[in-house]
């Protein structure tokens, strides 16, 4: 868990080009949106493409991104618990 | 149609970001392709938005507020930009994704900012600005195009103050394919030994320039900006002359009474007889500089020539560095720019002090 968390900071520093920031300085538990780290829909976006491209899961139910995106440590887990 | 030149803001491959000095502090290459020298972009752009920017915006963004800055206008009445390459970076971050993925799981960041509106875009977000805004792509003469935009602008309307300018970059990849198009040298050539070489190709260039032209007379104005002229792919160099010459007429002037011509003298043995022709049938006893030597050569290269020309006026000064031959005028009252693209897009600009 820890290593995919890990690595997911890695993939979303590159995706979202989060200039200045290094794996150690997201908090796991932070929350992504808002406040956190920050994030908007245009990166809720960017996101979802990344789950599909790196790791072959597609969202099918928007509704959902709301609690899969809270946190590196929530999408970890929807990692693990659907990927092919 | 004429208009003061109230305030500008430059980013260029010299030191011209957020300086009012002129050229004292030469940067020299030995190269065949400039790259700007890009200032520390946090002073300009909030980060979140910056980390969506390529460099063009970015280097627009920045030049257009130190153009504010200078101008002392906080909301400008019209925003017109001109770009041949507009975005080219996100344009191949997209295009490479599209390749790259099969044409699945496209992201939308590099699409939005890919499109050659983005600059001025991105300025009326920032500013809240909700007047005219235009981007003008015509190759060679998109800059001109803004500029004339800007000038009608400023003639037609109540506009007051109309934030113009112009903006293109250069990538690895547009680099290697244009040259394998035989645009640019094979070979490295030293900033000071351009003027003089007798090979194929130029130097590439890049830049984002912008202009605060305005209606309003001031002291603090740095030039009468008083025409613009575009000859496309004339047919003969007679059609160049009669161009300028008439322009001049029109304005109450000779060829005699030019202090000094900027020409876009670009090192391409290819297209450089052309400024050299119209140098010795026209202006043959006139003053004369250059300016791709230092910005290096693109679409909208005239922005700098425009910026060296403002501030030659400005500073009454013509700086060694530009100048070809010997400054024969102490004065210098009015200045007139000769360039072309590719020998196919032909501009003129007419320029007087305040």
């Amino acid at each position: 868990m820890e290593e995919l968390m890990d690595k997911l900071k890695g993939e979303i520093i590159l995706q979202l080009n989060l200039e200045g920031l290094k794996n150690e300085d997201i908090d796991s538990d932070a929350t992504l949106f808002g406040e956190g780290l920050g994030l908007d829909s245009i990166d809720a976006l960017e996101l979802i493409v990344l789950l599909e491209k790196n790791y072959g899961i597609k969202i099918s139910n928007p509704a959902d991104g709301k609690k899969i995106f809270q946190s590196i440590r929530t999408m970890a887990e929807f990692i693990n618990e659907n990927k092919k | 149609m004429e208009a003061f030149i109230k305030g500008i803001g430059i980013v260029s491959p010299q030191k011209t970001f957020n300086t009012h000095e002129f050229l004292t502090e030469l940067k020299e290459y030995n190269t065949n392709s400039l790259r700007c020298v890009e200032p520390v972009y946090t002073e300009f752009l909030n980060p979140v938005l910056a980390r969506r920017m390529g460099r063009t915006v970015k280097m627009g963004i920045a030049a257009s507020s130190v153009c504010l800055k200078d101008s002392g206008v906080e909301m400008p009445d019209a925003i017109i930009t001109g770009t041949a390459l507009g975005c080219h970076e996100d344009t191949e971050k997209f295009l490479l994704a599209i390749i790259d993925n099969d044409e699945q799981f496209l992201t939308p960041t590099s699409f939005m900012q890919s499109t050659h509106n983005t600059v001025s875009s991105q300025i009326a977000l920032q500013l809240k600005c909700m007047n005219y805004n235009f981007t003008y792509v015509h190759k060679g003469f998109s800059f001109e195009s803004a500029v004339l935009d800007g000038l009608m602008t400023l003639e037609d309307s109540d506009a007051k103050n109309v934030l113009v300018g112009g903006h293109d970059e250069m990538t690895d990849r547009h680099f290697t394919i244009t040259q394998r198009a035989g645009f640019w040298k094979q070979e490295n050539v030293a900033t000071m030994d351009i003027v003089n070489s007798k090979t194929p190709g130029s130097v590439s260039g890049e830049g984002a320039a912008f202009f605060m032209l305005s209606n309003e007379e001031s002291d603090k104005n740095y030039a009468k900006l008083r025409a613009v002229k575009m000859i496309f792919n004339p047919g003969s160099e007679d059609e160049i002359e009669n161009g300028i010459t008439d322009l001049l007429y029109e304005k109450g002037l000779t060829t005699d009474d030019i202090d000094c011509v900027i020409y876009g003298i670009s090192g391409d043995v290819r297209f450089d007889n052309s400024y050299y022709d119209i140098q010795k049938t026209l202006f043959n006893t006139n003053t004369a500089a250059y300016f791709k030597h230092l910005s290096g050569e693109y679409q909208t290269s005239s922005c700098f020539a425009l910026w060296e020309a403002a501030m030659i006026l400005k500073t009454q000064t013509i700086p060694k560095s530009i100048l070809i031959g010997e400054n024969k005028k102490k004065h210098i009252k009015n200045v007139l720019i000769y360039n072309n693209y590719m020998n196919t897009y032909h501009t003129v600009f007419l320029l007087s002090q305040c």
